[in-house]
């Protein structure tokens, strides 16, 4: 009997454990290991010690082409690289999905982009997509040296596709590395992403 | 030099105003137009001081979307922009109450489909200018379906001065009015909290079944709307945002009896506790504890409590006697309070390690809930004496001490059992205090635990300080016997609750193999009670565990046959999908299915969803597509008819490359049927290419 109650005890405690936690900031970003597209396995956990950004990115999504089109996300690349920091590039579409090209292509379009990522890695299962929850194109993280999560969101302030709006909107992830690089807390650590759906493959 | 320069900079403004015109009209997405946009009106002329109503009406191609003002998770909010004569002025945009779509990677996007009108009521001047009215209109679109494109448009309606009589559009204002948002009758109260990182908003019975989408202001972010009976809970980002209300609207009912209602927080109450880690409240920690005392205490008169305490008074009967009353009462309330006390620290810790938790949690999961009707169940069947629970005639050496031990240990049980069924009938009561709990330090949380298990269990301490008014107890009798089995009925009763829940929580199919296992647990239990009694011969016992082992292995094999998740990256098969595929020279493999197909289903099971075949799609990029003829779809019985099948199942295989016929399969196949077919389409497309 008093075993039986033990295992109601445990039952319990494994319904509460059903309850999934997202990643979130203030917490640490869970690892993960991808293949990039020129066929090297990437790990979150190499770049301990460094800010890392994780961009979610899909080429052919006009919120994506907002950024490149009109330079700001290259720019960007090429700044916080200059200074240490790693930015992978991630792209979740399923094959079949918008957005899910042979490496070779999406090389040949980083190279036409000018494109200034540490490397963009490939993610067709959505594993990665799904562990961080993203979902839209872009979706922005940012990862201190210790592994932690300090912010999550949109990559700018203004919701729309015109290039136009790149120059007048307030980007978050530049105010927030530049916040974190100085040793500053960050202000805005969690807005609402942006963009297209992220393709994952469909589960039914 | 400086006019010519003005002249110039406004050729340039009408010619980038002619780019952006033409781009917004001709919108196209391979040939088709994906979203016609256009400017109307319900009136065919102006009258001079009148109120009447100008919308954008958007036809969007079947399959394709565009966004309601909160898009959800991706896309984004249809804007428009009116330009109006002067003195008109215009009202706030009236939004239709849109769709819940859900896309893979459990993104929910708020949409709508096929045809949708977003309009203002305007204002006429008392006083009309001369001339035709010219309106105009400025909108901005994103149009997805697994693609997203970005559309515009500006448009114009020039309508005269007149009587304002009807136009032709009126009826579409009427159709699609139905659908915004009414505000909330005054007669149905909301209520919200917050319980840790959540907000609950919680609604009255006439609500049950209603689905809550939120506009949450710019600047938080929000996780899902979860359904649960009775509230709806929104994870808000972090527990530290500060948030006690949440706008939105509620749809209630299906179909032409749906209804939206317009939620705004302002008018709603609000009974969340502010989360600021301040200095400690004692006069709130002493309320907070007496609220504890109390709601534990009524948990015991409690509808879902009811069966179980009746079942435990009926334990106590059964066990009269002053002595034992008095160990059992205590055995019981200590039951509770250890229940009580493992709660408290399970929430620290979970606390502690970040999780969200809210009083209730343990019916928020499903298999909880599965546990919680599976135990019910088979309690009523022991009721109703379809099985006993026995102690073996071998051990009766130490019987006298082993039953006092069952007694006391059962009174212990039956208190865990009682605290664990307790929890979802406290919503309104211990909220309250659970709130409090959630937002306080550990040692804050664990005392006010105790003390809603030691409110639960004061009659029984109370019993145990005074074992004399165990006399009032009934005397023992037949009519225990009558007790017992309408008990088992009360305990049906709760179990259809339980159900209910269940079916709240994940539809339809759950409560399907909630019923398959009570079926199951009701042969096991006929099993025990025929062939396993205190009387039955070693053989009799044997047989009836072969039986039970067959009954679970046989249950067990038809559950992971019709359950197994498919590990292949099916995709719900369109045309459009099957030319995109093909266009992006992808090899395609088609499966024409139907729930109701077992042939279907077993060739899916042994002879596509094996391990080569996983690799051998893996390997030349196939895409596969699931055509899925369970509701008799049109677009599909067409290919199938064009196949020469007159039903399913029906696989195709195009070699990709384009161009070529697909690969027809048998209908009955096996794994080395689809390798094959996939080695000679890759064959011939290699013959092709050289």
């Amino acid at each position: 009997m008093i075993k039986r109650s033990i295992l109601a005890c445990c039952a319990l405690a494994i319904g509460i454990q059903m309850v999934s936690a997202d990643v979130e900031v203030g917490k640490p970003a869970p690892n993960f290991s991808l293949q990039d597209t020129h066929g090297k396995r990437v790990n979150l956990a190499d770049f301990k010690g460094k800010f890392v950004v994780l961009e979610w990115y899909q080429p052919d999504c006009p919120f994506v082409g907002k950024q490149y089109k009109s330079g700001n996300m290259q720019k960007l690349q090429k700044q916080y690289t200059a200074k240490g920091v790693a930015w992978l590039s991630i792209d979740s579409s399923a094959p079949g999905e918008e957005g899910n090209y042979p490496s070779e292509e999406l090389n040949q379009i980083s190279a036409k982009d000018g494109a200034g990522r540490t490397a963009l890695l490939l993610d067709p299962d959505g594993k990665v997509g799904r562990l961080y929850g993203a979902k839209t194109t872009p979706d922005m993280y940012i990862i201190d040296p210790k592994g932690v999560v300090i912010y999550q969101g949109a990559i700018d302030s203004k919701r729309s596709t015109d290039l136009a709006d790149v120059n007048s909107a307030t980007n978050f992830v530049r105010i927030a590395l530049d916040e974190a690089e100085s040793g500053r807390p960050v202000t805005t650590t969690t807005t609402r992403p942006y963009g297209c759906s992220v393709k994952y493959a469909g589960n039914d | 030099m400086n006019r010519l320069f003005v002249l110039r900079f406004r050729i340039w403004m009408v010619l980038a105003w002619l780019a952006i015109q033409q781009n917004g009209h001709a919108q196209t997405h391979n040939g088709t137009q994906l979203v016609k946009a256009s400017l109307v009106s319900d009136v065919s002329s102006v009258r001079a001081g009148s109120v009447f109503r100008i919308g954008v009406r958007y036809q969007i191609e079947p399959g394709w979307h565009i966004y309601w003002k909160n898009p959800g998770d991706a896309g984004i909010s249809t804007k428009i922009t009116w330009r109006l004569p002067e003195g008109f002025t215009a009202g706030n945009l009236q939004w239709p109450a849109p769709m819940i779509e859900k896309e893979p990677g459990e993104l929910q996007v708020f949409s709508y489909s096929n045809e949708v009108l977003l309009f203002a009521e305007v204002h006429a001047p008392e006083k009309l200018p001369a001339g035709p009215l010219n309106f105009g209109a400025n909108s901005n679109w994103l149009v997805c379906e697994r693609i997203c494109v970005p559309g515009k448009a500006d448009m114009s309606l020039e309508l005269p001065s007149g009587n304002g009589e009807s136009s032709l559009t009126a009826s579409l204002f009427e159709s699609f009015e139905k659908k915004v948002p009414f505000r909330l009758p005054k007669e149905i109260h909301l209520s919200y909290s917050r319980v840790g990182k959540d907000l609950q908003i919680h609604f009255p019975a006439q609500l049950a079944g209603s689905q809550f989408l939120p506009l949450p202001p710019e600047d938080v972010v929000i996780g899902h709307v979860v359904s649960h009976p009775g509230y709806f809970s929104v994870p808000i980002e972090s527990e530290q945002k500060p948030m006690l209300g949440l706008d939105g609207i509620l749809i209630s009912g299906t179909g032409t009896g749906q209804q939206a209602y317009e939620i705004a927080a302002a008018s709603v109450e609000s009974t969340g506790q502010s989360l600021d880690a301040g200095p400690i409240n004692w006069s709130g920690f002493s309320q907070a504890l007496f609220f504890a005392l109390i709601g534990g205490l009524i948990l015991n008169v409690m509808p879902c409590v009811l069966p179980v305490i009746s079942l435990k008074v009926f334990g106590f009967v059964k066990d009269s006697g002053r002595q034992n009353a008095f160990r059992l009462s205590l055995a019981f309330a200590s039951g509770i309070m250890v229940c009580f006390a493992v709660l408290a620290v399970l929430v620290i810790l979970i606390r502690a390690a970040g999780v969200q938790v809210g009083w209730g949690f343990q019916f928020q999961d499903s298999r909880f809930v599965l546990f919680i009707a599976c135990l019910v169940f088979a309690f009523a069947l022991n009721m109703f004496g379809v099985y006993e629970i026995s102690v073996s005639p071998r051990s009766t050496g130490k019987l006298a001490s082993l039953a006092k031990g069952r007694g006391v240990g059962g009174a212990f049980f039956q208190g865990v059992f009682a605290t664990v069924l307790a929890t979802p009938c406290t919503a309104p009561f211990l909220g309250t205090a659970s709130a409090f709990a959630f937002a306080q330090p550990s040692w804050i949380t664990f005392t006010i635990f105790i003390f809603i298990g030691l409110g639960m269990s004061l009659p029984y301490l109370l019993l145990a300080l005074n074992p004399a008014w165990v006399r009032f107890l009934p005397k023992p009798g037949s009519w225990m016997l009558y007790l017992k089995q309408g008990m088992g009925f009360l305990l049906l009763a709760t179990l259809l609750w339980l159900v209910w829940v269940l079916g709240q929580m994940k539809g339809v199919n759950s409560v399907v193999l909630l019923g398959a296992l009570l079926l199951v647990i009701a042969i096991l239990a006929w099993i025990k009670g025929s062939f396993w009694t205190p009387i039955s011969s070693s053989r009799s016992r044997i047989a009836a565990v072969v039986a039970m082992l067959a009954v679970l292995g046989f249950s067990a094999a038809i559950y992971s046959f019709l359950t197994k998740p498919t590990q292949l990256a099916w995709r719900p098969f369109s045309e459009e999908r099957l030319d995109l595929a093909l266009a992006s020279g992808h090899p395609v493999f088609i499966d024409f299915t139907a729930d109701w197909c077992i042939t279907c289903k077993t060739n899916e099971r042994f002879a596509i969803d094996t391990a080569e075949v996983r690799q051998a799609f893996e390997k030349n990029g196939v895409v596969i597509l699931k055509a899925d003829w369970t509701n008799g779809d049109p677009a599909i019985t067409d290919l199938l008819k064009q196949h020469g099948r007159a039903g399913v199942p029906m696989y195709l295989v195009y070699p990709g490359g384009g161009g070529q016929d697909p690969v027809l399969l048998p209908e009955l196949i096996t794994s080395q049927t689809v390798l094959d077919a996939l080695n000679r389409s890759r064959q011939s497309l290699a013959e092709i290419k050289s």
